[in-house]
């Protein structure tokens, strides 16, 4: 064993209750995986807020933030779906369908099987 | 079974002694919060001292619940000369190695009475326990990995480790000084074995741990009789600490 161990940053996942997704809670520092998982259980899980926790060394983590692979410099706005009107062809399907909105159509639905 | 089918005093002797126990080893160990080696590590403890507390908590609302009386006068308004805490956990807080021997001590030796309660038969106990061992568990995973890492590393940290076993293994097996009224309380079914027993079963647990790390083991206690009685200068400086603010205005409401 080493005579003093360094201290390295682990993020901490959590979840708050079963089905939900694993969120980033925030970090910890300890010196090995064992100290992180007891301090992430401290920090993120013992006020009862958590039921699963996942920790992962920082190092781990593949890293990616290279500005040409995700924020190229030509315009991109053709990829968004911000210049592609809905509302009038959503009303004239439903004009068709005799529905009227998307929540009463699945409720009708459930009540006819 | 009943409150009433059981002599009071052997359960308030049993009670007692266990939340002293968790409500003395509690407040030492809040007096890291603030600091404790890395910031982590001070959450962690403070979290680990306020569970003790909140197993006093419950162990003195039984015995408040038991003898008609105020749970905190039990806890808070007695002369330190009547606490029943065992004298392991008389000694000042002292470094971090001290805080780890001493909650190893601890810890492990209230596990094996834990286990001894588990199945007992008076419910509000043996239900309470159940709980307790369940948090327990934690606790002792997190001061063993402390305990593995003093002792492994050689020079300052298994020096100190060292010393403060030499202070604190005489009093390590006065947590099983036995109980007044033992007895009664293993013929009502409540207890599952003598002190001295729980005793040897806690050797027998830490013995494998202590022989992997070249650790000396703790040595019979001397005056087992007197293991909860006696309290040191240390104890009376910390119940002067605990005490101060419900003493600062005797009789108000908090």
């Amino acid at each position: 064993m080493p005579a003093a161990a360094e201290l390295e940053a682990w993020e901490v996942f959590r979840q708050e209750k079963d089905g939900d997704p694993m969120r980033h809670g925030g970090s910890v520092m300890a010196p090995d995986a064992e100290l992180a998982t007891h301090y992430a259980r401290e920090l993120f899980g013992r006020r009862q807020e958590s039921v699963r926790l996942w920790v992962v060394r920082r190092g781990d983590i593949l890293d990616l933030a290279d500005p040409d692979l995700l924020q190229p410099p030509l315009d991109r706005s053709y990829k968004k779906p911000g210049g592609y009107v809905m509302r009038d062809k959503l009303a004239a399907a439903r004009e068709i369908s005799g529905g009227s909105k998307p929540r009463a159509r699945s409720s009708r639905r459930t009540t006819s099987t | 079974m009943t409150v009433a089918a059981i002599p009071t005093i052997a359960l308030d002797g049993l009670l007692r002694s266990m939340a002293d126990d968790e409500f003395v080893i509690g407040f030492s160990d809040s007096e890291w919060t603030g600091i404790a080696p890395i910031l982590e590590e001070d959450v962690a403890m403070s979290s680990l001292a306020q569970d003790e507390l909140g197993h006093a908590t419950a162990l003195f609302g039984l015995l408040g619940e038991l003898l008609g009386e105020d749970p905190n006068a039990i806890a808070y308004d007695r002369q330190p000369e009547h606490y029943r805490h065992c004298r392991l956990l008389d000694h000042a807080r002292g470094d971090w190695a001290m805080t780890i021997a001493r909650r190893y001590l601890y810890d492990s030796a209230d596990a094996v009475r834990l286990d001894a309660l588990a199945g007992g038969s008076w419910a509000p106990l043996s239900d309470l326990v159940a709980k307790l061992i369940r948090e327990e568990r934690y606790h002792l995973m997190h001061v063993g990995v402390w305990l593995n890492r003093l002792a492994h590393h050689d020079g300052e940290a298994r020096t100190r480790l060292l010393v403060a076993l030499r202070e604190l293994r005489p009093d390590a097996a006065t947590v099983f000084t036995p109980l007044p009224h033992e007895d009664t309380l293993i013929e009502a079914g409540i207890l599952e074995a003598p002190m001295s027993e729980l005793e040897r079963r806690w050797r027998e647990t830490i013995g494998p741990v202590f022989a992997d790390l070249d650790l000396p083991m703790p040595p019979a206690a001397t005056e087992l009789d007197r293991g909860r009685l006696d309290h040191r200068e240390a104890f009376r400086w910390l119940w002067g600490e605990f005490t101060s603010v419900r003493r600062s205005e005797p009789g108000a409401t908090w």
